[in-house]
């Protein structure tokens, strides 16, 4: 039966691709959304298990959307994981402090970011 | 407006009678020499002037106690004659008692007396004292005769005709004698009386007229000082008030002087000094300015380059990061299974997207540190996790070419303080570089504590560094030759990227190299980093 749903906020549709395919092994539920405005909607309509958040987003950028999801009582218990750029330090800092569950810096390889969903929410 | 508006001495100075004085003599065009001679000379000549007058007052006093002098010496002389008189007639007498002729010649030689003081009255004696005198002589001569004719009737006994010509002719004679004389003396008080009244007459005026000039010259002196130390001081003042100004480069202000003299020229000099302050000024706030507006366009640019490269290597990134995605996800066979002859060329594709990739972030980090954007996010952290994390890394590399990796960490190591991330990227660079340069043996990483330092160290067995290439290895885009690049792979950026992040710690960096032997790699940070060093 369904596994638990993952909410994936990413432009890249490269990005939101390997994803795919990287989950579509598994147990896991994958929503995508294209924006930070997108992804707060989406979130806040049907709570998921886990939300991977990327930090650069078109309208709404990712820690304004960790900030606006952590303060919503509906989805200030979910798990967000920030996926951060490696260029911009400090980039850990303000997603540890706008939220984030966990984040992983870009460029990531795949096996590790499965590795971090699977010990954040693991499969059923 | 002469002088300083804001000096009120001056101010005060130039309302009073004296400040005209002062402003002419300033006006008076020659120089400050000749005038404080001409002053000094002023005043000398007014000191002889009163000098010489005085040598006149007391020559002339002088005279005239001599005359009086004179006076009562003839006084003297004539109360000599009276007395001389008085002998005569008594020697007459006794001459007709006694009928001798020592006697006679008594009177004789008193009679020679007489003229003798008679001559010296007459030697020094006024005009008018003369014809007295004569009818002194005159009526002595007479005298004389009659005492002759007196002494040849003693002689002839005929004492009778004698004592009757004594009471009859000499008796009177020598009575009009005597007044004469006393005429003399009369005329001589009075000439005394005179002189006295003139010599105070000329004391008193002497006394007025020396006062005067003293008084005079003393005036003189103080307002000739005070108006010609005036007409150069105050120029001085208004300079010193112009030179204050100045130096607090207010350089709008002019120095007036009404001197024709050097302070003229000397303010003259200043107001074009002041002229020519004001235009180095002005070019030096138009240059400042315009070097300002350079400085805003370059900080613009170099803005804007960096964003432009944050952008591109961000733009640049996420492509490689999905065909690195997509390699690592084909290798795990996540696709279904992958023929083994395209399992090299597609490992081959994830080690140069790796190297690009390390390309990009260095660039990126190098242009940020340049733009000086580059932040250190600073917190405690453990330098066994640095090391750690360092080893992990890098362990596979190092089995892969049968180095040994040994870490040598001086245990109970305090907290320390810094950008950890950072650090570990610098020793990553340097371990990763020593086992890229190491054929045999092994890479050391080690890190002691000293004082409030702490000293990294990475020291391999490797192919060593040439001593004149030394000081070049911390630069940028340096390996030792191109073919090391070739050879060994490399960005070239890490050991400059790893200096940049060292010396924000405020730390240093150097090695130490023996070519064929090995080398050694340092660097040194503060245990405790409280801000970054802008470099």
């Amino acid at each position: 039966m369904s596994g638990k749903t993952i909410l994936y906020v990413e432009d890249n549709e490269y990005n939101r691709k390997i994803v795919r395919q990287l989950l579509a092994k598994t147990t896991y539920q994958l929503r995508e959304a294209f924006d930070g405005e997108q992804g707060v909607a989406a979130a806040v309509e049907h709570p998921p298990d886990l939300i991977l958040m990327d930090i650069q987003l078109p309208k709404m950028s990712g820690l304004d959307a960790t900030r606006q999801l952590r303060n919503d009582p509906r989805t200030a218990g979910v798990p967000i994981i920030v996926v951060t750029s490696f260029a911009l330090s400090g980039d850990e800092h303000k997603a540890t402090a706008a939220g984030a569950t966990a984040y992983l810096a870009k460029p990531y390889s795949p096996r590790a970011l499965l590795a971090k969903i699977r010990e954040i929410v693991p499969e059923d | 407006m002469p002088f300083d508006r804001t000096d009120p001495l001056a101010a005060f100075l130039l309302r009073s009678p004296l400040g005209i004085l002062v402003r002419g003599v300033a006006r008076i065009r020659t120089s400050v020499q000749h005038k404080l001679l001409a002053a000094f000379l002023l005043v000398t000549l007014l000191f002889i002037v009163m000098g010489a007058f005085g040598v006149y007052t007391h020559r002339r006093v002088s005279q005239q106690t001599d005359w009086l002098d004179e006076a009562h010496r003839r006084v003297d002389l004539s109360h000599q004659l009276q007395h001389s008189l008085a002998m005569q007639m008594h020697l007459t007498g006794m001459a007709l008692i006694v009928r001798d002729e020592t006697a006679l010649a008594n009177i004789l030689r008193e009679n020679n007396r007489f003229n003798d003081t008679l001559a010296r009255i007459e030697e020094q004696a006024p005009d008018a004292e003369r014809q007295i005198i004569q009818k002194i002589r005159a009526g002595q001569e007479e005298a004389m005769t009659v005492v002759a004719d007196i002494a040849n009737l003693v002689r002839d006994d005929k004492v009778d005709a004698a004592t009757n010509l004594q009471l009859t002719r000499e008796d009177p004679l020598y009575r009009s004698i005597d007044g004469l004389v006393h005429v003399v003396v009369q005329h001589e008080d009075v000439r005394m009386a005179t002189l006295r009244a003139s010599i105070d007459g000329a004391n008193r005026r002497a006394l007025i007229v020396v006062s005067s000039f003293a008084v005079a010259s003393v005036a003189l002196a103080l307002i000739g000082g005070f108006v010609i130390s005036w007409a150069f001081i105050l120029p001085v003042r208004a300079a010193d008030t112009f030179l204050t100004n100045l130096a607090a480069s207010r350089f709008s202000g002019t120095v007036e002087v009404p001197n024709r003299d050097e302070f003229g020229d000397l303010a003259a000099r200043l107001n074009e000094t002041a002229r020519e302050l004001a235009r180095l000024d002005a070019d030096q706030r138009l240059t400042a300015d315009t070097l300002r507006a350079v400085n805003v366009r370059l900080e613009h640019a170099s803005r804007a380059k960096s964003e432009f490269l944050a952008n591109m290597s961000h733009e640049l990134r996420t492509p490689l990061n999905a065909i690195l995605g997509f390699t690592e996800m084909i290798l795990d066979e996540l696709y279904g299974p992958v023929p083994s002859e395209l399992k090299e060329p597609l490992a081959d594709i994830q080690t140069n997207g790796a190297h690009l990739l390390r390309l990009i972030n260095d660039v990126l980090d190098l242009s940020k540190i340049e733009a000086g954007r580059m932040e250190l996010a600073l917190g405690d952290y453990a330098v066994e996790d640095v090391v750690a994390t360092v080893r992990a890394s890098l362990r596979s590399i190092a089995e892969d070419k049968g180095l040994e990796l040994v870490t040598d960490v001086e245990p109970d190591l305090p907290i320390a303080h810094g950008d950890a991330k950072r650090l570990t990227q610098c020793l990553l660079n340097l371990v990763g570089n020593a086992l890229k340069f190491t054929h045999e043996g092994r890479v050391v990483v080690g890190v002691e504590r000293l004082g409030d330092q702490l000293r990294y160290r990475v020291s391999d067995t490797g192919i060593g560094i040439p001593p004149e290439k030394l000081d070049e290895v911390f630069d940028q885009f340096r390996q030792v030759d191109t073919t090391t690049t070739r050879d060994f792979g490399g960005t070239g950026l890490g050991l400059s990227i790893t200096k940049k992040f060292v010396d924000m710690h405020g730390g240093r960096v150097w090695v130490e190299s023996e070519l064929g032997k090995g080398s050694t790699f340092y660097f040194t940070i503060p245990l405790q980093v409280e801000r970054a060093v802008r470099t």
